[in-house]
């Protein structure tokens, strides 16, 4: 994949006055009000089935949070399917695999990206033993490291329904969400996810609907939208 | 989950393109097939009138009991037109026809117009003329052979069948248009109500709603669909496809 066609994951950054640019501000707008007391500083995204847009969710989701002036580490915890490093064009030598496995400090694992405040962890060489390494004591290490360094801290993950990843990621976070393609992913299957994250008491923060089909006259809806919900 | 009028609409208009299509394959096909491969069916009539009085020779005897006799007779001549007693004649004068007693009381229709002393004796068949020179057939034998059954001479025929008639006959069943349109209202329905069954059998989750009412479960953003930069490159291939195919159909 050339790296023009991957910048343009990065909507929010290419484009940021774009209504979908607006639309992943009022995500975080949104993440930022679900919840009142809680500090909701460490957030991952996951889906039921692959392809539905997590890993451009949260890659949009850690830019419009860099643009507001927060300090974002986005970390790949999608071991079996990294993208991370294709997304932001950096190198995938060092990660979180490499952390995990004690073979480099979180410093050097930290890559800095094109877009000011915003830093990435990526996945690092692909482990045979991912559900075990994001399980580890050491990812939790790991995460309360970051929440001193960042102000946020966004964690990308893998299906919930392919592998366990996911959930065992969700129990070490402040917020999960659920990323939807929607008119794609069948009901049953995202009530599925849903449980999967509930059993393993994961807080749930919300749905993020991808792919919503945009209907002619609809322009304004996603301005309009940010201060509909809640 | 009630449906209102706009949900209808909405359906309809979601799958517009795909009942469009439908709507216009099987019109077409309708009327290819109905100009194609359909063959041309001519048809053929004689008119005959049934009149008791001719022979009763009571002349100016017309009451309403005759007139309805004759009504009565007429329904008994339809059936008799319809027996072997007529129609074995009929094929032994004329093995032109190639055809058995049976075949020909298949190929006649015998109606009465309503209330009338006529009778209209219709033949189809593929040729013209072989249709007109049947039903002509038919009517000369009824008329010779009816004083034998009923000993009556009441029968007269009206008109023949023009076997070489001077304009073109028009076939009868060739009705492209009449075709066409029965397809087209047939498909229209057809279309719409799969139109219906795909939304009903969809059971992915589009909306707001859809998230609430089965997961119980805030919608935090709507990332609409472009044409498509922040799609991956497979995915944006096929999100051009599919647009290109909904436009184009």
């Amino acid at each position: 994949m050339s790296k023009a066609t991957n910048k343009r994951h990065l909507i929010s950054f290419v484009e940021p006055k774009s209504p979908i640019s607006e639309a992943y501000r009022a995500l975080r707008t949104n993440i930022d009000f679900s919840s009142v007391d809680d500090n909701i500083q460490v957030i991952m995204t996951t889906s039921a089935s692959p392809g539905e847009g997590k890993s451009t969710t949260i890659s949009n989701l850690a830019v419009v949070y860099a643009q507001a002036d927060k300090k974002v580490i986005l970390i790949d915890s999608d071991m079996r399917k990294p993208t991370m490093h294709h997304t932001f064009g950096v190198s995938n030598r060092k990660g979180l695999s490499s952390i995990l496995s004690r073979q480099c400090e979180i410093n050097e694992a930290v890559q800095i990206t094109d877009v000011p405040n915003l830093s990435v962890i990526t996945s690092g060489p692909i482990p045979p033993n991912p559900s075990e390494m994001v399980a580890s004591q050491r990812m939790s290490a790991l995460i309360e490291e970051l929440r001193k360094m960042f102000d946020i801290v966004l964690i990308d993950t893998p299906p919930t329904l392919a592998v366990t990843d996911a959930q065992i990621v969700s129990t070490k976070c402040d917020g999960a969400l659920l990323v939807l393609d929607s008119g794609k992913v069948k009901r049953d299957m995202v009530i599925k996810a849903k449980q999967q994250l509930t059993q393993v008491n994961a807080k749930i923060l919300g749905v993020v609907l991808n792919n919503v089909k945009q209907k002619n006259g609809d322009g304004y809806y996603y301005y309009y939208y940010s201060n509909a919900e809640n | 989950m009630e449906l209102e009028l706009r949900d209808y609409v909405q359906i309809i208009l979601k799958r517009k393109w795909m009942i469009v299509a439908i709507v216009l394959i099987c019109s077409m096909a309708a009327g290819l097939y109905s100009y194609f491969m359909i063959k041309p069916v001519y048809q053929a009539t004689t008119k005959i009138v049934v009149n008791r009085t001719a022979t009763d020779a009571s002349g100016d005897d017309l009451n309403l009991n005759e007139v309805n006799a004759n009504l009565r007779l007429i329904d008994t001549y339809k059936e008799i037109i319809k027996t072997p007693a007529i129609m074995e004649v009929v094929a032994k004068q004329h093995p032109e026809f190639n055809m058995l007693a049976d075949d020909l009381v298949k190929k006649v229709k015998v109606n009465s117009v309503n209330n009338t002393q006529v009778m209209t004796l219709v033949v189809q068949d593929l040729s013209y003329e072989k249709a007109a020179k049947v039903v002509n057939a038919i009517s000369l034998v009824f008329k010779e052979q009816i004083p034998t059954i009923f000993n009556v001479k009441n029968v007269t025929i009206l008109n023949l069948a023009d076997i070489q008639p001077a304009k073109e006959p028009v076939p009868v069943n060739a009705k492209v248009k009449l075709n066409v349109i029965l397809a087209f209202v047939v498909s229209l329905i057809a279309a719409v109500g799969i139109a219906f069954l795909m939304d009903y059998l969809d059971d992915t989750i589009k909306t707001e709603a859809d998230v609430r009412r089965y997961l119980e479960l805030p919608t935090l953003g709507h990332i609409a669909r472009m044409d498509n930069p922040e799609m991956g490159q497979d995915q944006a291939k096929k999100a051009l496809k599919v647009k290109a195919g909904e436009v184009n159909v």
